[in-house]
């Protein structure tokens, strides 16, 4: 059991509950190796996926997780354009309450938003993108694919590198891996910067961190969340912000590559880089995160319905 | 004609917010006009109304110069009426409306329609115009016929003309009618997008920031203007540090300056958007504790002339919604002596009268209109407080037709007791 009811942000996790979320995805992880991977813990449950923002990966990973689980999954996908005034959401979750469901896993492209919805509902609720604020899921998921690699956090150098301002990703990231003792370094131009970011270790260029950290934790350029464009141009953004082959060799022995995709091939990770074969190939652990991310899912489904 | 009942107030700290004093006097009223101001009169005959106010605060009737009242265009929200009948609540009996309804208080008939309407609501409403028609900030509105029509003043609250050349053609303009220039201090671009104050917590809760330099530039640009207008400007809901310093400076200067505060920007910072409470979701945004304080500082060297609610009511299907979406602001004249009260005297050690003063004579010298004190001859507007009384504020205390006030779950001082609003009891609640 989880110390609160829902999943809103890292922020009400305490150590506890991030180190029951963890033991217990190492044994969901070995039924996602099974033959046959299914097992009737959530049986009767029914798991509702209410996605207000396009998702192809965050509801694909919880779907499955929720159908290896046995539980009844429920798919509700409205286009950001189709359901915009947050009265309709309201009404939404008036709908799905009166169906009995047991959960509710909420994206939504405001900020804020999954916590509205816990205020409404007497249901768990998880937060699987909320705008700008939060995706707590997606840093548990990150936190795990560290633990295998490294098997401990503390000291960890990380740097964050992108569009840090637009970021949920960041943001939940940061707060976790401060939880566990890392050490974080944002990798950002001042359009990506709040006006203050005094209270935060903050560098310019890719160039500056590359050779010194374990973790290059490269975020999604993403322009459908910017309410300007003001960064000049893709080509800048290659030169002092993006990974390509030369940069990804200069890492250190040892050190990974994540993102929490989808990847802009080309803007912040070069294909190359992408598509890289051999030793180098072992840095960039894009699709682990994928894979741990069902069972991470499992675990806090489990947890919270179980 | 009904005769009113006559009322005597007996024993109440009266205050007298020109001089910062007060005194334990009673005041006769007949039929509606003050009669008397003295010690110790004695009810003369049957049908006098008696208020004992022993131990209560008898103040002037207060004056709320930035207030909301939909009307018309957004009857749903409020009427002249309805917000009237709030105002009274509050112990507010002058408020000025702001002309952005639908259609605009741009034309002389607009503001006709708001002068007639406040014959026969509970307290007196004045009409602020609108500086530019249609506040779209192109070209100037009729502002002597509006002027002649009974505007006190002239404002494109909501918005910020961003045009400079214009802007100082209205300040131009403005000094032949003599009202000031109400002004919301915006620049668009700056704030475009923006949710909340930029900070901290902008960041934390990854809402869109509204930066200090969105309202700081447009107080620049405008002291400047002002100074080589000489035009009488007044800054509305003030709400950065930065704008203090500046106001502070200009009216050494002898610029001729004033600028009020709302008591959401004394009461809160932007600490409280943790909860994504719609609220609290105003303009300008409740900013940081630092302008917090410099505000609260203001308020008490005198920078700062009154303390205004920008009542602002909204549906409950504007703020039930995401933060994104919902509306800005949060109703405030139920609450502006109280909010006020509990921050300015009971945290921040200023007196009864000095608050007072805020909240009666100041807005009425910026106006230039008689209201704020009590007057021998005149017609009685008086507001009875008991400032004991401590309350946690519920949704369903509000009377107002909307229920968006950010001061809902507060613990809140000073109550209003009586309010005597044009000669007549308008309020009771002892």
């Amino acid at each position: 059991m989880l110390s609160k009811k829902s999943l809103l942000d890292i922020e009400s996790l305490d150590l506890e509950d991030i180190k029951l979320i963890l033991s217990n995805t190492d044994s969901f992880l070995e039924i996602s190796k099974r033959e046959v991977k299914k097992v009737p813990t959530l049986r009767g449950k029914t798991v509702f996926n209410l996605f207000f923002e396009v998702s192809t990966r965050t509801k694909t990973s919880f779907e499955i997780a929720a159908k290896r689980l046995s539980a009844d999954i429920i798919n509700f996908s409205a286009a950001a354009s189709s359901i915009r005034k947050g009265e309709s959401v309201v009404d939404t979750l008036k709908t799905i309450l009166s169906m009995k469901v047991d959960i509710i896993i909420i994206r939504h492209s405001d900020s804020g938003t999954a916590r509205m919805i816990d205020g409404f509902v007497n249901v768990p609720v998880i937060n699987a993108g909320d705008g700008k604020h939060q995706h707590p899921t997606q840093a548990l998921l990150d936190l795990y694919t560290i633990k295998k690699r490294f098997g401990d956090f503390k000291g960890l150098k990380v740097a964050i590198v992108g569009d840090f301002i637009d970021s949920r990703v960041a943001r939940s990231d940061i707060s976790l891996f401060e939880k566990m003792g890392m050490d974080i370094t944002i990798v950002s131009p001042t359009m990506f910067l709040p006006e203050d970011f005094s209270e935060l270790k903050v560098r310019y260029q890719i160039d500056d961190v590359i050779e010194d950290c374990d973790i290059l934790y490269m975020l999604r350029m993403q322009f459908e969340r910017q309410d300007r464009k003001f960064y000049p141009s893709i080509m800048e953004y290659n030169r002092f912000l993006g990974l390509d082959m030369e940069r990804l060799k200069r890492m250190k022995q040892g050190s990974i590559v994540m993102h929490p995709g989808p990847v802009n091939r080309g803007i912040e990770i070069s294909d190359e880089v992408m598509d890289v074969g051999g030793k180098l190939a072992e840095r960039v652990v894009i699709e682990e995160q994928v894979t741990y991310g069902v069972a991470v899912r499992m675990a806090i489904l489990y947890l919270i319905l179980g | 004609m009904v005769k009113e009942k006559n009322i005597l107030i007996k024993g109440g700290r009266v205050i007298d917010p020109e001089k910062r004093k007060e005194s334990v006097v009673d005041i006769f009223i007949k039929d509606g006009i003050v009669e008397k101001i003295d010690k110790n009169i004695g009810t003369a005959g049957g049908g006098t109304e008696v208020i004992d106010a022993a131990g209560l605060v008898v103040s002037p009737g207060f004056v709320d110069m930035h207030v909301h009242l939909r009307d018309p265009g957004f009857e749903d929200e409020e009427t002249v009426e309805s917000g009237a009948l709030a105002a009274v609540k509050g112990g507010i009996t002058t408020v000025a409306c702001m002309p952005n309804t639908n259609p605009p208080i741009d034309s002389e008939h607009a503001v006709k329609y708001i002068m007639e309407k406040s014959h026969d609501v509970a307290c007196r409403v004045l009409p602020v115009a609108a500086m530019t028609k249609g506040q779209k900030g192109r070209s100037i509105t009729e502002m002597g016929l509006l002027s002649q029509a009974g505007a006190v003043g002239f404002s494109d609250d909501g918005k910020c003309v961003a045009d400079a050349r214009l802007m100082y053609e209205v300040m131009r303009y403005s000094i032949q009618f003599g009202l000031p220039l109400i002004l919301h201090e915006e620049d668009l671009r700056m704030s475009e997008c923006g949710l909340v104050h930029e900070g901290k917590y902008s960041t934390i809760l990854g809402l869109e920031g509204i930066s200090r330099l969105s309202d700081d530039l447009m107080i620049a640009r405008d002291i400047m203007l002002a100074q080589r207008s000489e035009a009488k400007i007044h800054i509305t809901h003030l709400s950065t540090a930065g704008g203090v310093e500046m106001i502070g400076k200009a009216k050494k200067k002898g610029i001729d300056i004033t600028c009020d505060v709302t008591p959401h920007h004394l009461f809160f910072d932007d600490s409280v958007l943790t909860t994504f409470n719609t609220n609290f979701k105003v303009k300008p945004p409740i900013r940081s504790s630092e302008d917090r304080e410099a505000l609260v500082e203001g308020v008490k060297s005198g920078v700062i002339d009154a303390v205004a609610s920008d009542h602002a009511p909204h549906l409950d299907t504007e703020k039930n919604t995401t933060f994104k979406e919902a509306e800005f602001g949060t109703i405030g004249l139920e609450t502006l002596f109280s909010a006020s009260f509990t921050k300015l005297c009971l945290k921040e050690n200023m007196s009864l009268p000095e608050l007072i003063a805020l909240i009666t004579c100041g807005p009425a010298k910026i106006l230039n209109i008689d209201a704020g004190k009590i007057e021998k001859g005149k017609t009685a507007n008086i507001t009875i407080i008991d400032n004991e009384a401590e309350k946690s504020i519920k949704r369903e205390d509000f009377i107002s037709k909307s229920k968006n006030s950010a001061f809902i779950g507060q613990m809140l001082s000073g109550k209003i007791v009586y309010t005597i609003s044009k000669g007549k009891l308008a309020y009771i609640n002892r």
